[in-house]
């Protein structure tokens, strides 16, 4: 025990592809070695923006449910759903309020504003550092081996069919490398009418 | 820290700091300031050319050593507090000015990182210098020195201060202890400030390495 | 709700004294710089954050905009730089705004100092802080610790060494501002390539009195990525699939109800 973002394990993944994003994590939820639950979800939708939640799993848990409060006042006082960069502002001012306190999460989203049908992903730190990013996004205890996936599998303008199989080959074989990630999957294809929502086993 | 005790060695990890030669010198027409130019932080020169004679008020100035983030934030709020006594009071004499430093640095004394040497000329007293070492002392001086340099011209200042020098004499005996002190404190450097303050206002000085070298 | 929470702080001291460490924010090991000239001010930095030895970022934005002509760069805690430099910018537009005059850079300087130095250093903002007001142009920069220079020059971050070597040896008075640019952006080159904590492109941003700043993004692009000569597109079906669903975003409709017509139970 000597990192909190790295007690319960655990990784997630975004990517931009033609008019469509992805966005993935695994289902561990462990106790340093011991693997606790293989059903442990690491993303959240609200509306049509996902969040990715990688870190300390009550953390994860607490964020989720803070956003969930946050983004229905949002949806009251503007009678609207929030956009997926319009909610990227909501987590990085949400993190920075505990900048010395932080939440030990690095969250990540993805989704298609309804306005523009533009696609958007993100990450961020413990503290709400927002990082922009065109091509692809990653998180959690296998963040370096996905960084290495990632910049060799992924290729822009990818169709729905084909950004699925990319960013799952990615995340599989970077978790498949990490003793703290696995455990199962899922992966959430996002295009401008429809969510593909898929889980898988290895 | 217990409150009579106090660690002159603390600076904040990565601070940036006055590692200084700086000195005020009273004389027959006012009162001459003078520091070295030179800020660092851990062994790099943050800035060469930094102007530590900083104006409070009219004709009342002060040599900052120490910290440099708390010597300006103590530096403004005099400033602050000088421009309002001005507004109800009219002008204030450089012991007012002292005085306000001399408050701020012994209060806040567990806080604080800041040596400051506080001088001015005004009708009453003419030229007038006020050391205010770490701890929030105050000390009236003829002539004061401070900061990590100040150290090797100890002897030297003490030897060749002379009341009621001319303007020209103390413009050399200022140039030549900071040169001394520039020479063999490694914290100190760049070029020689000087500041004049007289009936006649402010005049300001600069000397260079390869001139202030030689003296 | 307002200002930060140090809620979270107490269990994060408990979980430290238990031998837990605290994870790294992302800090920009970074070069930026600032140069006056005939005419104006301009600044400019690289575009690479770290988190440790990881690049996290390979494009990033260190220009920050304070007001229409005052720009500032950052180095140091990303979020910090990013974070003070947004609630400076928004006090900055309601002073202007209640004193009926364009902001000053003396004032968005005043302003961080300040902040920065109510907070010790632990905000770990390292700034260049550049602009055009009625006073003229001026160029300034700012430690995490509330300490303040000035000069014609400046250069802030890891590749600052690379960069005050290149400004030092280049600068002269009476720069143009076509040589002003050279300038800059050949220091930030010397710390992408010399520093580790640098890297990337270089964005400039140009403030010329009586005129609008320009920010040039990627105004240098010295490491862009060779093409893939292989694809390694997957084919269809590769990956083994347990189960599938389809969420069809719902559209809300929204229909205005007459309550005239509507019958109400007395």
């Amino acid at each position: 025990m000597s990192d909190p973002s790295s007690i319960n394990g655990g990784s997630a993944v975004a990517m931009m592809g033609k008019d469509c994003v992805a966005i993935a994590c695994d289902l561990r939820l462990g106790s340093q070695s011991l693997g606790l639950a293989n059903n442990f979800e690491k993303i959240f939708n609200f509306g049509h923006v996902f969040l990715g939640l990688a870190g300390l799993a009550t953390d994860v848990t607490t964020l989720s449910e803070i956003f969930r409060m946050k983004t229905n006042l949002y949806k009251m006082k503007e009678e609207r759903l929030i956009e997926p960069e319009s909610f990227a502002n909501l987590v990085s001012s949400t993190l920075y309020e505990r900048r010395f306190g932080p939440y030990f999460v690095s969250p990540i989203v993805a989704g298609i504003n309804s306005k523009t049908d533009k696609p958007f992903i993100c990450g961020f730190d413990l503290i709400g550092c927002i990082d922009y990013a065109k091509d692809f996004i990653v998180a959690g205890t296998s963040s370096d081996q996905l960084f290495g996936m990632c910049e060799s599998l992924y290729e822009p303008n990818l169709e729905p069919e084909d950004l699925f199989e990319t960013i799952s080959q990615a995340l599989l074989s970077a978790t498949d490398r990490d003793a703290l990630s696995g455990w199962g999957a899922v992966v959430y294809i996002i295009t401008k009418d429809k969510v593909l929502f898929l889980i898988y086993f290895f | 820290m217990n409150g009579i005790t106090v660690d002159i060695e603390h600076l904040k990890k990565g601070e940036v700091s006055l590692g200084t030669s700086i000195m005020a010198v009273t004389f027959k027409d006012g009162v001459i300031l003078g520091a070295d130019s030179r800020t660092t932080t851990g062994a790099y020169i943050a800035n060469r050319v930094t102007d530590k004679l900083t104006q409070v008020h009219d004709t009342i100035f002060c040599c900052r050593s120490g910290s440099a983030a708390d010597t300006q934030a103590i530096t403004d709020v005099v400033r602050y507090h000088l421009q309002m006594y001005t507004a109800q009071n009219g002008k204030p004499t450089t012991k007012i000015a002292a005085s306000l430093f001399q408050e701020l640095c012994y209060t806040n004394k567990d806080h604080l990182t800041a040596g400051i040497i506080c001088a001015g000329y005004d009708e009453k007293k003419k030229g007038s210098v006020y050391s205010i070492p770490i701890g929030g002392s105050i000390h009236q001086q003829d002539y004061a020195i401070a900061g990590s340099g100040s150290t090797f011209i100890y002897g030297y200042c003490n030897k060749n201060f002379k009341k009621n020098m001319t303007k020209d004499e103390t413009v050399n005996f200022i140039k030549t202890s900071l040169s001394q002190a520039i020479k063999w404190d490694g914290s100190s450097g760049g070029v020689i400030r000087l500041v004049i303050l007289t009936k006649d206002g402010i005049e300001r000085l600069i000397f260079y390495p390869d001139e202030y070298q030689e003296a | 709700m307002v200002g930060l929470s140090f809620d979270n702080y107490q269990r994060n001291q408990y979980l430290a004294a238990k031998g837990v460490g605290v994870p790294k924010a992302t800090s920009t090991g970074t070069t930026i710089v600032g140069c006056k000239f005939n005419g104006g001010v301009i600044i400019a930095a690289d575009t690479r954050a770290t988190a440790g030895p990881i690049v996290a970022d390979k494009n990033c934005e260190k220009l920050h905009r304070l007001s229409p002509t005052i720009w500032c760069a950052g180095a140091g805690t990303a979020a910090d730089t990013e974070m003070v430099t947004q609630l400076i910018s928004s006090n900055l537009e309601l002073h202007s705004m209640s004193a009926n005059r364009s902001p000053r850079v003396v004032t968005a300087l005043t302003m961080l100092k300040q902040h920065l130095y109510k907070y010790q250093g632990h905000i770990g903002a390292y700034l260049i802080v550049a602009g055009i007001d009625p006073t003229g142009a001026h160029l300034f920069s700012i430690h995490a610790h509330g300490s303040t220079d000035v000069g014609f020059y400046q250069s802030l971050g890891s590749g600052s060494l690379a960069a005050m070597a290149v400004l030092e040896s280049n600068w002269r008075d009476g720069l143009t501002k076509e040589e002003a640019i050279k300038l800059c952006s050949d220091a930030i080159e010397a710390g992408i390539w010399n520093d580790l904590g640098s890297g990337s492109n270089v964005d400039v941003c140009v403030m010329e009195i009586g005129k609008d700043a320009q920010l040039y993004r990627n105004y240098l692009t010295p490491n862009t990525r060779a093409q893939k000569s292989k694809s390694y597109k997957f084919p269809r079906g590769s990956t083994a699939i347990l189960k599938e669903d389809i969420y069809k975003l719902v559209d809300v409709e929204e229909e205005v109800v007459n309550l005239d017509t509507m019958q109400v139970d007395a």
